[in-house]
């Protein structure tokens, strides 16, 4: 099926594995203009394609890896994918927004998505190359790590391959494409429950564009608008994510020991800056990236991808190591086996404090380092006490105890931000559909603690408002295919020479907490905003209006972000994951981290507010009217 | 006397991670520092945001807020995130 819309390529694939039958998914331009595509979209047909109750680890589950309208289109920062799938580590939704090149060799072959559902009967690999698809045995694929798997596999072609611990349906099993991974929440046992070793797809299809001319422009000025950032342009590239170790460790955010203290005494030795003077041989970026945020440093003889500020922080800081060396090692072979590496530190961190408190007979050990490579390996194949740490946080504080120090939301561990140093940041991790996460919370540590502009981390004052509408926006450029990274123009350049240290960004940030009731009624009344914001304000609405021929308003693309957390919503509560579980541990809610009375996360105060601006019942379930007016059904 | 520390490209620029320094308030403490090195820092601190014992200075008294002898004060960059 066809769209009257250019950006897509017009087909979704439908694999079914059990059958061995493979056609179309049918996805209508209604549901394009509604969700647009990647997370949004998939969740809809994650919700569409799978009865309550089904087992994530089962053939009924499905798995989707799709794109949206501005991946391959030669727009900066596009070559993205989003995998979609009931999650093995929450039992709730899941989605991953990945870079590699996946995405764009998927549009390539003509297709927007796949579904894949069933199980294959042997290792399989699925092929997917201009239009058609084969089922490939991939015996010999079974077992090998990830590199060896895309080694192995045709070269000039997008790829997404699981390693030993997606076989071995690790709850936090990744799925990796080149050197990213779309880490969080288990997608790769997913694929590994299914018998998908790897996905591959080649083609030489290209996006159609409904405006060349103007789209062009679009690209150009949004180039120049990343290029000339100080943070897109400069400091991401120089230092990557790394860069904020120590501007978390100095705002009392770096999660520490299990995430009982926000700030580390040798947060520098393992900090962006070290890691550029030290390990790093070169950045890089995904195909069609101008910010080049990766990594690649030295391990041993090897030049691999070097760790983000997310590992660092959680296999540093939060299990008391300040070897740098060591979390690369651990980083490089936590991809190799296909581990997400933030619930990895986490699972160390909780499983060190549970030895620590008598509660767990293990050899780990705070600060102690030796034989952590070989406990991955012992992860991703479940041997020995690895096969306790590969059910995650929440289950082994099931079986061991630890619940008050377990760092979860929903079953899946917290990023690398310790919530009580920025309290609308932990309300993120508390109402994040897919668990403790920061980008689906928000990344309210941004506006708290982090960014140019902050406003006091600890105040609940247009924090929930606030959440919401970071959260909508974020939405948003997922679904349109974005990486997240192009959102950190939002202070724009021209902003920035205002001085954030001066007399404008003191009124800037008290102001900002007055902000909770205009943010409100914007949420309210989207449809107001009936204009496509200017390019050098936000990029996003209008390249995706030149893009598709569909005229992307502002009101619009909050509606987009809007459905996509109410469609999450929806498939959680009819999974049993309902607003009882927007909740964090107690560490975050009743342990002071400081001695200021207000450094727990608030949650109870924030909650109710929070849940009337996204239209949600005092349950935390979406009302009648909120359905009714976005227009989507349960 | 309070310690001052360089983050990110200021860092690089500086060619330091930390000083001393004897300003009184954070306005002299900047002042000090596009004179000390002859302007080459100040497209950065510009841009930058101030910290005072991990508190940003517009949530004190902005540049007037004063500085103690066990003070930090960290300079950083616009980041991004991770």
């Amino acid at each position: 099926m066809s769209s009257k819309y250019a950006g897509y390529m017009g087909k979704f694939l439908d694999i079914d594995l059990s059958t061995g039958k493979i056609g179309e998914y049918d996805v209508t331009d209604s549901l394009r203009e509604m969700y647009l595509g990647s997370k949004g979209l998939a969740t809809r047909i994650l919700y569409d394609n799978t009865k309550k109750g089904v087992d994530p680890l089962g053939p009924d589950n499905v798995l989707i890896a799709n794109t949206g309208p501005l991946v391959g289109s030669g727009a900066p920062c596009t070559s993205r994918f989003n995998i979609s799938t009931k999650s093995p580590l929450t039992g709730g939704v899941l989605s991953s927004n990945c870079g590699g090149n996946f995405g764009m060799y998927l549009k390539r072959a003509g297709f927007d998505g796949v579904i894949i559902r069933g199980k294959a009967e042997k290792p399989t690999w699925i092929h997917i190359d201009d239009g058609k698809v084969e089922l490939r045995d991939a015996a010999e694929l079974w077992g090998l790590n990830t590199e060896e798997t895309q080694e192995k596999l045709p070269k000039k072609t997008g790829k997404i391959v699981i390693g030993p611990a997606g076989e071995n349906l690790v709850r936090y099993a990744c799925i990796i494409s080149q050197e990213r991974a779309a880490g969080r929440g288990g997608a790769g046992a997913v694929m590994g429950s299914k018998n998908v070793k790897a996905v591959t797809a080649a083609g030489k299809q290209k996006v159609p564009v409904a405006n060349p001319e103007k789209f062009q422009a679009d690209v150009k000025k949004w180039i120049k608008i990343l290029q000339g950032h100080p943070s897109t342009g400069e400091m991401m590239p120089a230092y990557g994510t790394a860069a904020f170790v120590n501007r978390c460790n100095i705002t009392n955010t770096l999660p520490t020991h299990n995430f009982k203290r926000g700030n580390f005494e040798d947060a520098d030795a393992i900090s962006g800056e070290t890691l550029a003077d030290t390990l790093l041989v070169s950045n890089f970026g995904c195909p069609s990236c101008v910010i080049k945020c990766g990594r690649r440093v030295m391990v041993g003889e090897k030049n691999v991808k070097g760790p983000e500020f997310e590992t660092l922080g959680l296999l540093g800081p939060n299990i008391e190591n300040a070897d740098l060396s060591k979390i690369c090692e651990w980083n490089y072979e936590a991809d190799l086996m296909g581990v997400d590496t933030i619930s990895l530190g986490n699972t160390l961190g909780f499983a060190m404090e549970l030895t620590e408190k008598g509660l767990l007979d293990s050899p780990l050990k705070f600060g102690r380092t030796e034989g952590i490579t070989e406990l991955i390996d012992d992860i991703a194949y479940r041997r020995g006490l690895g096969a306790d740490l590969a059910e995650g946080v929440k289950r082994m504080s099931e079986k061991y105890g630890g619940k008050d120090f377990a760092m979860h939301a929903k079953g899946m561990e917290f990023a690398s931000y310790e919530p009580r140093g920025a309290v609308g940041h932990g309300l993120g991790y508390a109402i994040a559909n897919r668990g403790g996460c920061h980008i689906a919370g928000g990344y309210m540590i941004y506006f708290e603690a982090n960014g140019p502009l902050t406003m006091d981390p600890l105040t609940t004052h247009a924090k929930p408002q606030l959440t919401a509408l970071m959260q909508i926006l974020l939405d948003s450029l997922s679904d349109a295919g974005s990486c997240q990274f192009t959102a950190f123009t939002a202070v724009p350049k021209q902003a920035l020479a205002l001085n954030p240290s001066g007399f404008l960004y003191r009124i800037a940030a008290k102001a900002l907490e007055g902000f909770g009731p205009s943010i409100s009624l914007m949420l309210r009344y989207p449809k107001l905003l009936a204009f496509v914001p200017p390019l050098e304000l936000l990029q996003h609405p209008k390249a995706i209006t030149d893009l598709t021929g569909m005229k992307m308003t502002f009101g619009k693309y909050i509606e987009v972000g809007q459905r996509t957390y109410i469609i999450e919503r929806l498939f959680n509560f009819r999974e049993g994951i309902t607003g009882e579980q927007d909740t964090l541990p107690r560490r975050s809610l009743e342990e002071l981290q400081t001695s200021d009375p207000r450094s727990r996360v608030p949650l109870a105060k924030m909650l109710p507010v929070y849940y009337r601006v996204r239209g949600l019942d005092r349950c935390g379930k979406p009302t009648t009217a909120t359905l009714e007016k976005l227009d989507v059904r349960g | 006397m309070p310690t001052v520390k360089f983050f990110a490209t200021l860092r690089r620029a500086a060619g330091a991670s930390e000083i001393e320094t004897s300003a009184k308030t954070v306005k002299e403490l900047l002042e000090t520092l596009e004179r000390d090195y002859d302007g080459k820092l100040d497209k950065y601190i510009k841009i930058s945001t101030v910290l005072v014992n991990g508190k940003n200075v517009v949530h004190m008294k902005g540049k007037r807020t004063r500085l103690k002898p066990d003070d930090v004060v960290s300079i950083f960059p616009p980041l991004g995130g991770g």
